[in-house]
């Protein structure tokens, strides 16, 4: 697993200008289908890969914003990201250029926008587009699996998740604030475990894995073609 | 006045809904019949639309509504473009300020401690719904009559093996690098719009 681009963002968010987050967003709007899932690739493809303006890591944290926060999770994720690069403005500009493309396309085909998606060919396109969409999930998942830490409380809490949020219609909220009271309580226990046995606390060994990261701050040009 | 109470109305859906746009649908359908700006039937065949239209589906829907109820007035067309913004911006305005100010509070307390417990008990979580996204998102895609919500219902009768194909031919795809690089996103759903046109469109295979 490699980890680039450790400098601190707000270093690096003063070189987004409004107009480059706003194309960026409005090209991620332009092209999500269905929930907001299938924009985190592109999200990593730009944000991470390209410009490197944020890590995985921060993207998984925007992710874990925009789920526990109201309202549509491939906007709250716009909002989350250009804040952050960008303060308030950041914010707006992010969220209109995600919503703006809808807006656009809806509001100027809404005479013949049934007509439009019956279309043959159209259907054809979209049913190839779905496809791919699942493939871009696939790989959303994976690469946000890669940031999380080792270990069975990680692995008991996804599998947890996972077959909750799938089998059954219990809200979503819910699983989130279980997570985050778990999480806590996971760590005060493990915490006053390794105090007891006089080792390293848990809390602290992710200091140092952190300190690690921002150490090979020189492969950021290898690790960067991720 | 109409554009008040469609404001309004998608205000509160904006700020009550977690769970991101799907879990909005159910208050949609609500607003929309209570108000008379729509029948149940409209809505339902739109939900088709918004999900096969470019852009995340729960904003695609706000932009139809407002639209329709705004052509609804006398202001013609130009209603049309009104009721789609006062909608999409209602929608959208309670996040906006929430999530600034999460986000805010986020930079500030991420390395205090219980910040960093939650954070680690909702990561996973949060993975694991990406997780759950991916098998309903490929079952729709592969079996479309079938629900994880209700597993005994069967639906398995309908199988769409092309699609599947498609899957595993992208998959790969959507891993190597040339030079070093990965194939964009965005150029791997044009290429798959390209292959749907001949595979399903040219070549007439079954949907």
């Amino acid at each position: 697993m490699k980890h680039n681009a450790t400098k601190t963002n707000t270093d690096q968010g003063r070189q987004v200008s409004l107009w480059q987050l706003f194309v960026t967003f409005f090209k991620t709007g332009l092209f999500t289908f269905g929930g907001g899932y299938a924009m985190i690739s592109i999200l990593e493809e730009e944000l991470v890969a390209k410009k490197h303006w944020i890590t995985s890591r921060d993207m998984l944290d925007m992710l874990v914003i925009a789920e526990s926060t109201p309202g549509v999770i491939a906007v709250n994720t716009a909002t989350s990201v250009g804040f952050r690069m960008r303060g308030i403005l950041g914010a707006i500009v992010a969220t209109l250029g995600v919503v703006l493309p809808s807006f656009v396309i809806i509001s100027a085909l809404s005479y013949v926008i049934n007509a439009f998606a019956d279309n043959t060919w159209y259907k054809a396109a979209f049913t190839g587009v779905q496809a791919c969409v699942t493939v871009l999930v696939v790989n959303a998942f994976i690469k946000m699996f890669r940031q999380l830490e080792s270990g069975w409380f990680s692995a008991l809490m996804l599998t947890a998740a996972f077959n909750v949020a799938l089998f059954t219609d219990f809200n979503v909220i819910f699983l989130i604030l279980i997570g985050g009271a778990s999480g806590i309580l996971y760590s005060l226990v493990a915490d006053s475990v390794s105090r007891r046995k006089g080792r390293k606390l848990p809390l602290e060994n992710s200091d140092i894995i952190d300190g690690e990261r921002s150490d090979d701050g020189e492969n950021r040009q290898s690790g960067g073609d991720e | 006045m109409i554009y008040l109470t469609l404001f309004w109305e998608y205000f509160k859906i904006g700020l009550f809904t977690i769970g991101g746009g799907y879990a909005m649908l159910p208050l949609v359908t609500q607003i929309v019949t209570k108000h008379g700006w729509m029948t149940e039937q409209q809505l339902i065949e739109f939900i088709g639309v918004a999900e096969s239209t470019p852009g995340p589906f729960a904003i695609n829907l706000a932009t139809f509504v407002g639209n329709t109820v705004g052509l609804s007035t006398s202001l013609g067309v130009f209603g049309g473009i009104l009721g789609s913004l006062v909608a999409t911006v209602a929608v959208v305005l309670p996040s906006l300020i929430i999530i600034m100010i999460v986000t805010g509070l986020f930079g500030k307390f991420q390395s205090n401690k219980y910040v960093k417990g939650a954070l680690k008990g909702i990561r996973p979580v949060v993975v694991g719904l990406i997780l759950s996204a991916v098998f309903t998102v490929a079952a729709k895609v592969v079996l479309p009559d079938f629900s994880f919500k209700n597993i005994f219902a069967g639906g398995v009768s309908r199988f769409n093996w092309i699609s599947l194909i498609i899957m595993a031919a992208f998959f790969p795809l959507a891993q190597i690098k040339i030079k070093g690089k990965k194939i964009h996103p965005i150029l791997l759903i044009l290429l798959s719009a390209a292959v749907g046109i001949v595979i399903f469109g040219t070549l007439g295979a079954q949907q």
